[in-house]
């Protein structure tokens, strides 16, 4: 079984709650954070009686410091002191006027890790979980950390996720599309409950329809859980590489992690998925990465001598590619990665 | 009896982040020529590289060296530079949007950063939510503006204390570059040698003096990626071979690099003193980030194919930078995205009149046909004058750039003949009213009859075929209203012109130029123009759209 070092990144002020060695759950609370609210300002040279102007060199705190609540903030020379009455980042002082800036700390939030492992490695920046499981990894994304059951909703790698396929039973599920969805599948999608999606491609205009589509729906007041999409591929009607298609067809019912900004998809308890080489060579299984050819695996039956001008006028390395669907064309050499399955897979 | 036959070769190498140049030097007859050139993605390692290169060499060198290119290029002098793998990122806090926060990032990324978060107090956003993304950054560097030099702002101060709050100590370095009266106290902020200050690049409302910043940075980024082997950087080499080659041509010349991920552009005056900016996402990768990118490129680019394609097209140089465009349509609208980047890397303008505009970088140097490279230099410029117009084609400058002083100028000398490609001459002129004659040139060469002027009307392109190696001498009338950069004495400009593989070019579109609002005019004009640059023409006449 092969395994993962995922790290959660751990904001400034953060209170891990794992120790190395724990066992933690996609669910499970790895840190606590009590993030600044709002500014809010209180009197200083009031408090101290004196000109907004002098109480300045009264202050004992100095501007970005994190105040606990009862800390003294400033202090004059009769020994008065102007307290913080909470806990607050201390941000600056106001000349004019005589008040502080403070942010004060708000209720404590979990840190969610959204993955399944063992802790390796706490530290103030960042904790280290080692994933049981095999990771695989996009070309772009978007979203934030969810998790949930994999879902295959199309039959085949080059199909389109419609809306139609997403019903209750996908609520809480990473679905799997093929080569694109709609806007309409992705807002039904979420509106379902969906968790996140994983595609070959998606056109640029659908995803910029279904993002306005989400703005609107939060600019009335919608919520929601979050949402998530890997792209395996690249941007536009891309059909899935069929042999990563079918590997996660194997892996279907298991708990998933997804991570959309960082396009990463962990599958738990998985042997490794195909992997791609860039340089392909003679006989190799290639996928293709740029139009017309994009997504599509074949066979590179040879490679050609010297240079080749390809139909854009490109004169570079190429080779003779026969693609499963039936075509045979001719495809630069950079355009190809090598799909390799890996032993036993 | 045998006779030990051997040579002399040197490796030139450019390992850019996402596809490497390299060159092979050899003597030929007595000169240094280059011999050997391959290019191809980064990933697939030097092996494959040096195998191409002996391919090559084996194809074209001496019989009886064949069977040793392997060992011969493993003992070359090895001359290389290369991109830092990874930009480095800041973050900027600052007072104003518009005034503090604005300078300091465009001094940021033209020194080269990534800017990955901009907070500044008129952003929108809550205060809560400013800290929010202070404590999250992950950058390498925090840079702080704000406040005027005469004043001690609180704001100002304020938003150093925002860094302080979100800094964790002994993070990354800090730079002040804010009011000068409040350098003691922002420093005050940070454990001992964390934050620096220095010259406020807006101390005054109304003046931007953002050079000493842009150096400071420059420097920091080359400590944080690149500590060593400094001069081996492609964005330390390049400008060094272009001070050199500005100095002995005693030329002013523009060096423009379009890269997969980051751009570059380099200006070199004839005292051998260079300008040169880099820009973290400025690259090809980055066109997707410019605003309204795929609706400026169909605009512009009439082959580039449907703005939802486009747009997917954009995502996609952002997803794999080393993948080549295969169709018609995608190298268009690589190209217009191309010129797109170059003329925002010269958005803030190049001073004087140019007189050489070198393209380098793989999209413009090694595009498959010369008037390509000659119209993105064109329209992403818009060089105001006569320019020379050349492109790096072998991407032999970095390399050489990496040198030692003395070694460059000799590299320079050496390799005079395959350093540069030259597309031709271009006449760009401003001004004029649409349709009326823009300027009148007379073009005299020697050994050939003197023509009668050529009349270039406003918003008119024409090609005057030019080839290689030939010189010509121009004289050029402007008309009423229309300058060509430099202050004139006379009704008449004389200037001389150096020919190339697209020639002469008189270009009376304008800076910048105009394009008609109707959609099916502006493909006709865009279409014209492109056809004047790209037909083939007998040497001597000229094409005009």
């Amino acid at each position: 079984m092969t395994s993962v070092v995922h790290r959660v990144r751990l904001p400034i002020a953060s209170t891990p709650s794992v120790k190395v060695g724990a066992r933690v759950q996609p669910a499970d609370v790895l840190a606590k954070r009590r993030p600044p609210t709002d500014g809010v300002t209180i009197q200083v040279a009031g408090q101290l009686r004196l000109p907004a102007a002098a109480a300045a060199g009264s202050l004992v705190a100095r501007p970005g410091a994190m105040l606990q609540r009862g800390e003294v903030l400033a202090r004059d020379a009769r020994g008065r002191e102007v307290i913080v009455p909470q806990a607050c980042l201390f941000l600056g002082y106001d000349p004019d006027h005589g008040t502080a800036l403070l942010s004060p700390l708000g209720d404590e939030e979990p840190i969610v890790g959204h993955v399944r492992g063992r802790v390796t490695r706490v530290a103030p920046s960042a904790i280290d979980v080692r994933v049981a499981g095999a990771v695989v990894l996009g070309v772009a994304g978007s979203g934030a950390a969810v998790h949930g059951k994999l879902q295959v909703a199309v039959a085949g790698a080059g199909d389109e996720l419609r809306a139609g396929a997403i019903d209750s039973e996908t609520t809480g599920r990473i679905v799997v599309g093929g080569s694109r969805a709609s806007a309409e599948a992705l807002t039904r999608a979420r509106a379902m409950g969906v968790a996140g999606v994983v595609l070959g491609g998606v056109l640029d205009k659908d995803l910029r329809d279904f993002e306005a589509t989400q703005l609107r729906r939060r600019e009335v007041g919608g919520g929601g859980g979050d949402f998530s999409i890997v792209l395996l591929e690249g941007y536009g009607k891309i059909g899935m590489d069929p042999g990563v298609f079918g590997w996660l067809q194997g892996h279907d019912g298991k708990l998933v992690s997804l991570f959309g900004d960082d396009a990463r998809l962990y599958v738990y308890d998985a042997d490794e998925p195909p992997s791609r080489r860039p340089l392909a060579r003679a006989g190799d299984r290639v996928v293709g990465t740029r139009r017309p050819y994009a997504g599509a695996g074949g066979r590179l039956v040879r490679i050609l001598g010297g240079l080749h001008v390809v139909s854009s006028g490109v004169p570079t390395r190429s080779g003779l590619v026969r693609f499963e669907d039936g075509r045979t064309g001719i495809v630069p050499l950079a355009n190809l990665e090598a799909t390799e399955v890996p032993p036993g897979g | 009896m045998s006779v030990a036959i051997d040579t002399e070769l040197a490796l030139l190498l450019d390992t850019g982040t996402a596809w490497t140049k390299a060159g092979v030097i050899g003597r030929v007859r007595g000169r240094w020529r280059l011999v050997a050139h391959a290019a191809q993605p980064t990933v697939w390692g030097e092996e494959e590289l040096l195998r191409r290169l002996v391919e090559q060499l084996a194809a074209t060198a001496d019989a009886r060296l064949t069977g040793r290119f392997h060992e011969l290029l493993g003992r070359s002098t090895r001359v290389e530079c290369r991109t830092p793998a990874r930009a480095a990122r800041l973050a900027v806090v600052a007072v104003s949007r518009e005034l503090s926060g604005a300078a300091a990032r465009r001094a940021a990324e033209a020194a080269g950063w990534h800017v990955t978060d901009l907070v500044t107090f008129d952003d929108g956003r809550t205060l809560a939510e400013r800290v929010a993304i202070v404590q999250s950054a992950e950058v390498d560097a925090w840079l702080v503006a704000g406040g005027f030099d005469d004043a001690r702002s609180a704001r100002a101060l304020e938003a150093a204390a925002l860094v302080a709050a979100g800094r964790r100590p002994g993070g990354p370095p800090v730079v002040w570059a804010g009011s000068e009266a409040l350098a003691a106290d922002v420093i005050g902020l940070f454990e001992k040698g964390a934050a620096t200050a220095v010259g406020n690049p807006r101390p005054d409302a109304r003046r931007e003096e953002p050079a000493e910043l842009r150096v400071h940075l420059q420097g920091l980024l080359r400590r944080i990626v690149g500590p060593a082997d400094e001069e081996r950087l492609t964005p330390v080499a390049l400008p060094r071979a272009v001070a050199a080659l500005a100095l002995a041509a005693g030329l002013r010349v523009l060096a423009v690099d379009i890269g997969a991920t980051s751009a570059m552009r380099v200006l070199g005056e004839p005292d051998g003193t260079v300008e040169s900016r880099v820009h973290a996402r400025g690259g090809l990768a980055g066109a997707v980030l410019l605003p309204g990118a795929a609706g400026r490129v169909v605009r512009i680019e009439v082959d580039a194919g449907d703005e939802p394609a486009v747009a997917d097209l954009l995502h996609n140089l952002h997803a794999r930078p080393a993948s080549l465009p295969q169709t018609v349509e995608e190298l268009a609208a690589t190209q217009a995205a191309a010129r797109l980047l170059l003329a925002s890397l010269v958005e803030d303008g190049l001073g004087a009149p140019l007189d050489l505009v070198i393209g380098c970088g793989r999209t413009i140097a090694a595009a498959p046909h010369p008037a390509q490279a000659m119209r993105m230099l064109l329209d992403g410029v818009r060089p105001i004058g006569v320019t020379q117009m050349a492109v790096d084609a072998g991407g032999l400058l970095g390399p050489l750039g990496s040198l030692s002083d003395a070694e460059i100028s000799e590299g320079l000398t050496l390799l005079a003949d395959d350093l540069l490609v030259p597309l031709g001459t271009s006449v760009v002129c401003r001004g004029g009213e649409p349709g009326r004659v823009a300027m009148r040139v007379t073009i005299h060469r020697a050994g050939w009859p003197a023509y009668s002027p050529i009349e270039v009307r406003t918003g008119q392109v024409q090609v005057v075929q030019l080839p290689r190696g030939q010189e010509a001498e121009l004289t050029i009338e402007p008309a009423n209203g229309v300058t060509l950069g430099a202050a004139r004495r006379s009704p008449r400009i004389t200037a001389t012109a150096t020919g190339g593989a697209v020639g002469l070019v008189l270009d009376g579109r304008g800076i910048p130029v105009g394009l008609p609002r109707r959609a099916d005019d502006r493909r006709a004009v865009v279409a014209s123009w492109r056809d004047s640059l790209m037909r083939e023409a007998p040497p001597g006449a000229e094409r005009v759209a």
